[in-house]
């Protein structure tokens, strides 16, 4: 349509900023009138509510930590959303003896040892069955006799020396806790825990959202947040991350227990220094230059366990670690050693002007309800601290 | 077989591809004796005349209070519609600046917006993995909003790019970071086909933009992470009729040349390409004279052809717009340091249906208009 040049072609060079043209009808005028004003009301109203992202490698305790924020500050999982977790548990049964099984064959391969992982002929059958299970996208319903099954398989001694030693394999967290509960979970009414939730892993898809008040949203001085969780994206984080800039905050997410352990997507890559190079990544983001960081060193009390038995060395970026002492003193001094790399680590990758931006180590245990309310009220603490900063009150 | 022996097989296969694929690249370096700029230049051509009059912005729509990420016309009305990162998709009513329609989207986090056939729907996408559909004369709410008529699950990824297919308000075809494309009846919410993904000659990376054929619509092509743009026939959902080579980095836009025949890429490698949809050569790549002042290359982050074809413009990085002639593969201006001009990254930009008005998108979160002025006829 020509009348589109013609119309132009008086403006000349003047760039016209005017809402209305002499043709305009009053109608619309209105209309779009309106919409400015919607759109200045709706920017008001969300002014105060502070955005927080949730970033982390797979399996790093995010949507762990989500969840614990929904059951703490927000309403919690009403009784359809538990229902809604009652084949999520039973996939994850499935998937962890599946995984175990599978496991254990493969490990009688490449170990020298290979008796120690060759399961005993009555629990074969089952473990083959099993594991052809495991593989369908649809499970069956978990029964009394499957789980019987699944039990004998887990105390078989060459299932229990796979599980530990699986840090090759791709074994949940969550299996140990999951096996212990197999005739609570094969009730025929079973309904999941919070507790069967938050140990619960299902891929989010998109991104999850939850808006909430840790002192609840009547006190004036609680502070709104809305918490993002983007765990479910498995592609380039650099085609998407630009559009959080401008979040008060990045609570970024690094299980410090997977020192010994490799990626689910890649198992010739190290976890540990898959976080590492996440974290810094993310440090050097352009849209992060004014982020406050809150890092989340998580999975203490897997780390507790592990740190006695496999040395952090193992880890290229740990590498020089040397134990001094033994027990409790050696676990502390062991996380006191991964939290300095991590301070490094920040300082390095955070060019001179970003330099007074918040940052802030947490020791978390997602698991731990207490913990992570206790951690929460420290980073809201902290938030708060430097919005008084910033409006110059402090 | 072992693990072991079927890891050894699948690097001796991997190495035979990029053998061959090495070996087709040499062949096409022989046959390629020239590019479209030489040849233009060796039969006398010039670059065409532009002055900073020429292409004048006559716009700016305010309103947007975060980045604006992406802009579609509609082709009859002259409206535009925008995605911001403040959640909302915009629709302006280009000849009077005026806003008719603001719709704030449940997940804020969208990418890419387009405008139906008959101008009486938009659709959107982002993280959600989503592709959202609004019909414009819904009733709205009590806040004002309308509500969403359709939405599109499915894509396992972020949603990057959607475009109805032309004359067509019941089928449109997403982009995904879950690197397929998928054409959806918008009617029914069903998937109709899947381009890539399970299938070989899928794109093996994050798929970022897509751009049907006006001449043929049965065809579109794609750009992804992976460096290359495929073609796909919608008929045929099984393989990718064609994949091209030849940039170095993610391919942020694809636009088909007006002639449907050629298509016009632009990179994070800081070119734009053209490419031969029938052969697959590569005809001529754009690329900026280094700037002392860039610590990176600006990246390539949209690019539209003039109605003729003759005008390619591209969005970068920095702020600039360029505007290349396609012939002689010259810069003729720059609209990022004309008057008026963005303060910001060009995200997006697009032409009107009939050509004669170029808009341009940033993150500023301006729309401007740039119109053909004075005596300058639409080409």
């Amino acid at each position: 349509m020509p009348a589109l040049c013609y119309l132009f072609e008086g403006m000349g060079s003047s760039c016209s900023r005017s809402h209305s043209v002499n043709e305009a009808n009053t109608e619309d005028n209105l209309k779009a009138v309106e919409i400015d004003r919607r759109i200045l009301q709706e920017t008001k109203a969300e002014q105060h509510i502070h955005r927080l992202l949730l970033l982390g490698a797979g399996e790093s305790g995010k949507s762990t930590i989500f969840k614990q924020i929904k059951l703490l500050f927000h309403t919690g999982f009403s009784e359809a959303e538990l229902r809604s977790y009652t084949s999520v548990v039973h996939a994850n049964v499935y998937q962890t003896i599946k995984i175990l099984y599978d496991g254990s064959k493969e490990l009688a391969q490449i170990e020298s040892d290979s008796s120690k992982y060759i399961v005993s002929p009555d629990n074969k059958e089952k473990g083959e069955r099993l594991s052809e299970l495991g593989s369908r996208l649809d499970h069956p319903f978990l029964t009394k006799e499957i789980a019987q099954d699944i039990k004998n398989l887990w105390q078989d001694a060459a299932i229990q020396e796979t599980f530990s030693h699986g840090n090759m394999l791709q074994i949940p967290d969550c299996a140990q806790y999951f096996m212990d509960n197999l005739e609570r979970l094969s009730q025929p009414d079973y309904v999941p825990t919070k507790e069967d939730v938050l140990y619960a892993r299902v891929r989010t898809s998109g991104v999850v959202e939850i808006q909430f008040s840790p002192v609840g949203e009547s006190k004036k001085s609680g502070e709104v947040y809305k918490l993002y969780d983007v765990g479910g994206q498995r592609n380039e984080r650099r085609k998407w991350i630009h559009l959080f800039e401008g979040v008060t905050a990045v609570i970024f997410c690094a299980a410090i227990s997977e020192y010994d352990q490799t990626l689910f997507e890649d198992e010739t890559k190290n976890r540990m220094m898959e976080t590492k190079e996440l974290f810094d990544w993310v440090l050097k983001q352009k849209c992060f230059e004014k982020t406050s960081f809150m890092l989340f060193l998580n999975k203490f009390d897997i780390f507790e366990k592990k740190v006695q038995k496999v040395p952090l060395s193992v880890c290229d970026w740990f590498k020089d670690y040397h134990p001094t002492t033994s027990g409790k003193q050696e676990v502390e001094h062991a996380y006191e050693f991964v939290k300095k790399k991590f301070e490094e680590l920040y300082f390095q990758s955070s060019k001179p002007d970003r330099v007074d931006r918040v940052f802030k180590i947490y020791r978390t245990t997602a698991l731990d309800q207490k913990l992570v309310k206790k951690t929460f009220k420290l980073v809201d603490e902290t938030l708060r601290r430097r919005n008084l900063m910033e409006a110059g009150l402090l | 077989m072992s693990v072991a022996e079927l890891k050894e097989k699948h690097a001796a296969a991997t190495a035979t591809v990029n053998s061959l694929r090495e070996r087709l690249k040499q062949r096409r370096q022989l046959l390629l004796d020239t590019d479209v700029a030489t040849y233009t230049k060796n039969q006398g051509r010039s670059p065409v005349n532009f002055s900073a009059t020429d292409l004048v912005c006559c716009r700016t729509l305010q309103g947007h209070t975060g980045k604006v990420y992406a802009l579609d016309w509609t082709p009859e009305k002259n409206w535009i519609v925008s995605a911001s990162q403040d959640g909302r998709l915009i629709v302006w009513n280009a000849l009077t600046s005026q806003k008719t329609h603001a719709i704030k989207l449940l997940c804020p986090w969208v990418m890419t917006c387009a405008f139906a056939p008959n101008g009486q729907s938009v659709a959107c996408g982002g993280l959600d993995s989503a592709c959202s559909v609004f019909t414009l004369s819904s009733q709205s709410d009590r806040d004002g909003n309308i509500p969403v008529s359709r939405i599109l699950t499915g894509h396992k990824g972020y949603i990057s790019c959607c475009q109805y297919v032309p004359d067509q308000e019941t089928r449109l075809i997403t982009s995904s970071g879950d690197q397929t494309c998928v054409l959806w009846d918008v009617t029914t919410g069903q998937r109709i086909s899947i381009f890539g993904g399970e299938f070989p000659s899928g794109h093996t990376a994050d798929v970022l933009s897509l751009s049907i054929s006006s001449t043929n619509p049965n065809m579109f092509v794609s750009g992804s992470c992976d460096s290359t743009v495929r073609l796909w026939d919608l008929r045929i959902a099984s393989r990718a009729v064609r994949t091209y080579h030849g940039h170095d980095g993610d391919v942020n836009a694809v636009r088909f040349f007006p002639d449907g025949l050629r298509f016009g890429s632009g990179s994070d490698d800081g070119t734009c390409r053209l490419f031969d949809m029938r052969t697959g050569h590569q005809l001529q790549v754009y690329a900026r004279q280094p700037d002392r002042n860039d610590d990176e290359i600006p990246t390539v982050t949209s690019v539209a052809f003039s109605i003729s074809g003759r005008l390619m413009f591209a969005g970068y990085s920095n702020g600039d717009c360029y505007v290349w002639d396609t012939l002689v593969a010259e810069v003729v201006q720059n609209l990022g340091t004309l008057q008026n001009s963005h303060e910001g990254r060009i995200s997006c930009l697009g032409l009107s249906g009939d050509g004669s008005a170029l808009c341009t998108g940033s993150y500023d979160k301006n729309l401007k208009i740039w119109a053909f002025g004075g005596q300058r006829k639409v080409i």
